[in-house]
C-alpha cells in the first residue's frame, strides 16, 4: 500500500477537508432553516469531492477521479438542487419547528460526540500506513453528528438530510483508504444512495400530501 | 456451477419481468412463483454439490458460495416460493376487489422479484462491501412493498422502515470499513481485502482493536435489519402495514439475511479475538430482544404486529444461540433459522387470508375462525403451536438444542431464563390466537358491512352456528356491536387456481415443519454440520 505521512501536502489537504466537513456538519446541526440544511449538505459534498480529487491526484487513480466527479455532480449539485426544488420549495418549508431539544443542547451533545469519536478511534487502533489517519476520527464524528441530527430533528426532510450527512461521513472514511477500497463497492454504495434518496423523496411527498405536514412528530398512528 | 448460482438469483426476477411488461396479477404472480420454484430447485442442487466440493470462489471473491451461503440460499428460496404462491392469491383478490390498482399490482410484483433477487445475491457474495450494497438495495426494494398500499399508516411505516434501516445499515458499512482498516496489514490485493474467505483464513493477522469495533458496529448495523432490540422499532410497523406475503418475506427472508451478515462477521471475530467478546455482545442483544419481544406480545391487539414481535423474539433466540456457540449452539441457531422462516411464512400468509376475509387486522375483530374457515383456522392453530415451539414441530427440536447448548456453554442461569421467557411467550401468543380461533362466528348484519367493504365477495356466506338460530343470532348481533367483530366474507378468491394458491403454501409449509420436527433428513444434517464447521 502506498503510504503518506500526515505532513505531506496530500495529507494536509485531506485533513483540512475532513475538518471542513466536520464544521459543516456542525453548521447543519446548529441551523433551523430548511434552506440552510440543504445548502450546508451541498457544501459538505463539494468539499468531499475536493478531498476525493486530492486523493485521486496523489495516487493517479482513475476510479477515484470518477468518484470525485460523481460526488460533485450527484451529491454536490443533483441532490441539493432536487431537494430544494421538490421538497423545500414545493412543500413551502421554511423554519424547522420540530426540534426535540434546543439548538444549544444539540450543539453541546455534538461536541461531546466528537470527543467520543476521538476517544474510540485512538491512533493505535489503526494499523500503520493508513493514509491521513487523522481523517478516521473526523469521519466517525461526522457519522455521529448525522445520527444526532436525525434524532434531534423530527421533520422527515431534516431526517433525510441527517442520513445523507451520515453517508458523507462514511464516504470520507473510505477515501482515507484511497486507491485500495474496491471500486465496485464504492460504485454500489453510490447507486444505493441515489436509489435511497429517490425512494425517500417519494415517501416524503406522499406523507406530506396525506398529513399536511411531514413532521415525524405527527407519525403517531403506529405505536406499541 | 456458476450457471446454477446465476439462475438462483435470476429466477425470482421472472415475476418482475412479467409485471414490467404489463401482465395482470395472476400472470405475473404465477411467473414469479415459477421463477421462485426454479430458484429453489437450483439452490437444492447447489446444496448437494457443496457437500462434496470445495466452496465456489470466483471473480476475486465477489462470488463466494460455501455451505453456509447454500443453507441460507435454500431457506430464502423456500420462503420466496411460499410467499410468491401466496402473492398470487392475495394480490389477485385485492385486484379483483378493486382495492389495489393495476399499477400498484405491477409495482408489487416488480419489487417483490427484485427484493428476492437482491437477498439471494447478497447470500452469494464473499465481498463484505458488496454484501452491504446488496442488503441496502434489498431494504429499498422492500420499502416500496411496505408503502405499496399508500395509506397514511403504510407510508408512515415505510418511512420509518427506510430511514431506520438505511441508517442502521450505514453503521454496518462503517463496521465494514473498520474491518478493512484492521486488514490493512495483510499483503493482499485490494479487491481481496474485503473478501470473507481471505479475511477468515488470515484472521490471525488482523488488528484486534479495530476488529473489535468492526464487530460491534456490524452487530448494531445489521442487527437493525435483523430486528434485534433496541434497533427493532421499525419492524412491527413494517410487518403490519405491508401486504401479507411481503410481510412473510420481511420476517422469514430479510431478517435471516441480516443474521447471515452478522454470522460472517462473527466467524472472523471469534477466530481472532476468542469466544468471550462476541458471546457477551450477542447474549446481551439476544436476551434484550427476547424480553422486549415477549413484553410487547402480551398486550398486542393487532395479530400481524403480534407475529412481528414474535419475530423479534425468535431473532433474539438465534442471537442467543450464536452467543452460546459451540457445535450445539451453532447447529441450533441454523436449525432455528430454517424452522422459524417456514413457520413465520405460514403464519403471515395465514394472516393475509384472515385479513382478506375479515377486513381487519385486529385480533378482537376475529372470532370463530376454526368454525367459519376451517382450513385457515387450522393453519393458524398449527402454525401458532409450531412457532411457539411445541412438539412435534421443528422449532421444539431447535429450541431444545439451543437450551442444551446453553447448559453446556454457561451456567444453568441463562438457559433457565430462556426457558422461562419462552413459557411467557407461549401464554401471551396463544392467548390472542385462541381468541381468534374459538368463539361464535359473528352474525348476519355484519355480513352486509363486510360485503360492502369488499365488493369482490360474492355468493352466500358460509353457514355458521349463529345463523341457524335467530334468537342466538340476535344475541350475537348485540355482542357484535359491542366488540366490533366482523363476520368473514365468503371466499375472497376467484377461480380454483387462485384458491389453491392461497391454501397450498400453508399446507406445504406446515407439512415441512412437521417433518423437520420428527426427522431431520440426513442431507440437511450433513449441510448444517458443514455450516458449523465453516463458522468455527
Amino acid at each position: 500500500m502506498q503510504s503518506l505521512s500526515a505532513t505531506s501536502a496530500t495529507g494536509v489537504l485531506l485533513d483540512l477537508s475532513g475538518v471542513l466537513i466536520l464544521l459543516l456538519a456542525f453548521a447543519c446541526l446548529g441551523s433551523k432553516l430548511f434552506n440552510r440544511y440543504v445548502a450546508y449538505y451541498g457544501a459538505q459534498s463539494v468539499v468531499l469531492s475536493f478531498a476525493a480529487g486530492v486523493a485521486a491526484y496523489a495516487f493517479h487513480s482513475i476510479e477515484l477521479w470518477i468518484l470525485a466527479v460523481a460526488t460533485l455532480a450527484i451529491k454536490g449539485i443533483g441532490i441539493p438542487v432536487s431537494a430544494r426544488r421538490l421538497l423545500v420549495q414545493r412543500l413551502d418549508l421554511k423554519r424547522d419547528a420540530a426540534l426535540s431539544t434546543g439548538l444549544s443542547t444539540s450543539l453541546i451533545a455534538g461536541g461531546a460526540l466528537t470527543a467520543f469519536a476521538y476517544l474510540v478511534t485512538r491512533p493505535e487502533l489503526l494499523p500503520h500506513g493508513v493514509v491521513a489517519a487523522a481523517v478516521v476520527p473526523l469521519s466517525t464524528a461526522v457519522i455521529l453528528l448525522g445520527g444526532l441530527a436525525m434524532v434531534v430533528r423530527r421533520h422527515t426532510v431534516a431526517q433525510l438530510i441527517g442520513w445523507l450527512i451520515v453517508e458523507n461521513g462514511v464516504f470520507l472514511g473510505a477515501i482515507t483508504l484511497v486507491a485500495t477500497f474496491p471500486f465496485i463497492v464504492e460504485a454500489g454504495i453510490f447507486l444505493d444512495l441515489v436509489a435511497g434518496v429517490l425512494i425517500m423523496l417519494v415517501f416524503v411527498s406522499g406523507l406530506t400530501r396525506r398529513l399536511a405536514s411531514a413532521s415525524a412528530a405527527d407519525l403517531k398512528e403506529l405505536q406499541g | 456451477m456458476i450457471a446454477l448460482v446465476i439462475v438462483v438469483v435470476a429466477g425470482p426476477l421472472a415475476g418482475s419481468v412479467a409485471a414490467a411488461s404489463g401482465a395482470r396479477a395472476r400472470v405475473a404472480g404465477w411467473a414469479g412463483a415459477a421463477g421462485a420454484a426454479v430458484a429453489l430447485a437450483c439452490s437444492v442442487g447447489l446444496l448437494s454439490s457443496q457437500l462434496h466440493h470445495a466452496p465456489l470462489l470466483a471473480w476475486d471473491g465477489y462470488l463466494y458460495v460455501d455451505s453456509l451461503s447454500c443453507f441460507f440460499l435454500f431457506t430464502v428460496a423456500a420462503v420466496t416460493l411460499l410467499a410468491a404462491v401466496g402473492s398470487v392469491a392475495y394480490l389477485s383478490a385485492e385486484e379483483d376487489a378493486g382495492r389495489l390498482t393495476g399499477f400498484q399490482v405491477r409495482l408489487y410484483f416488480i419489487f417483490f422479484g427484485l427484493f428476492a433477487a437482491l437477498m439471494l445475491g447478497a447470500l452469494e457474495t464473499g465481498n463484505l462491501g458488496l454484501l452491504f450494497v446488496l442488503i441496502e438495495a434489498s431494504t429499498l426494494a422492500s420499502a416500496a412493498l411496505v408503502g405499496l398500499e399508500a395509506r397514511a399508516s403504510a407510508l408512515e411505516a415505510a418511512w420509518k422502515y427506510v430511514i431506520i434501516s438505511s441508517f442502521g445499515v450505514t453503521i454496518a458499512l462503517a463496521g465494514t470499513l473498520f474491518l478493512f482498516y484492521s486488514a490493512s496489514g495483510l499483503h493482499l490485493p485490494p479487491d481481496l481485502r474485503l473478501a470473507w474467505p481471505y479475511l477468515f483464513s488470515h484472521s490471525r493477522a488482523l488488528a484486534p482493536d479495530s476488529l473489535r469495533l468492526a464487530f460491534l458496529l456490524a452487530v448494531v448495523g445489521y442487527g437493525t435489519k435483523v430486528g434485534l432490540a433496541p434497533m427493532h422499532t421499525w419492524l412491527p410497523d413494517a410487518h403490519a402495514e405491508a401486504p401479507s406475503p411481503a410481510s412473510a418475506m420481511l420476517s422469514a427472508a430479510l431478517l435471516n439475511t441480516g443474521m447471515y451478515a452478522i454470522m460472517r462477521f462473527l466467524a472472523i471475530t471469534r477466530a481472532r479475538l476468542g469466544a468471550d467478546f462476541p458471546r457477551n455482545v450477542l447474549l446481551t442483544f439476544g436476551f434484550l430482544s427476547i424480553v422486549i419481544g415477549v413484553l410487547f406480545m402480551i398486550r398486542q391487539g393487532n395479530f400481524k404486529r403480534l407475529f412481528a414481535y414474535s419475530s423479534v423474539e425468535h431473532m433474539g433466540i438465534i442471537a442467543v444461540a450464536l452467543g452460546f456457540g459451540g457445535v450445539l449452539g451453532l447447529y441450533g441457531a441454523l436449525l432455528q433459522t430454517l424452522n422459524h422462516a417456514i413457520a413465520k411464512a405460514v403464519l403471515f400468509l395465514t394472516s393475509g387470508d384472515v385479513a382478506l376475509r375479515y377486513r381487519t387486522r385486529e385480533a378482537a375483530g376475529v372470532t370463530g375462525l376454526l368454525a367459519a374457515v376451517p382450513l385457515t383456522g387450522g393453519a393458524l392453530l398449527l402454525g401458532s403451536f409450531a412457532v411457539l415451539g411445541s412438539p412435534p414441530f421443528g422449532l421444539f427440536l431447535s429450541e431444545l438444542t439451543i437450551v442444551r447448548a446453553g447448559f453446556a456453554a454457561s451456567g444453568p442461569a441463562l438457559p433457565l431464563l430462556l426457558l422461562a421467557l419462552l413459557a411467557v411467550a407461549f401464554v401471551a401468543f396463544a392467548r390472542t390466537t385462541t381468541g381468534m380461533l374459538t368463539g361464535q362466528v359473528a352474525a348476519a348484519p355484519a355480513v352486509v358491512a363486510a360485503a360492502a367493504v369488499s365488493p369482490g365477495a360474492t355468493g352466500p356466506a358460509p353457514p355458521g352456528p349463529a345463523a341457524t338460530s335467530t334468537v342466538l343470532a340476535e344475541r350475537v348481533t348485540a355482542s357484535t356491536a359491542a366488540t366490533d367483530t366482523v363476520r368473514p366474507s365468503a371466499s375472497p378468491y376467484r377461480g380454483r387456481w387462485t384458491a389453491l394458491a392461497a391454501t397450498a403454501p400453508l399446507v406445504v409449509g406446515l407439512a415441512a415443519l412437521l417433518v423437520l420436527g420428527l426427522w431431520i433428513p440426513a442431507g440437511l444434517d450433513a449441510v448444517i454440520r458443514h455450516c458449523v464447521a465453516v463458522l468455527s
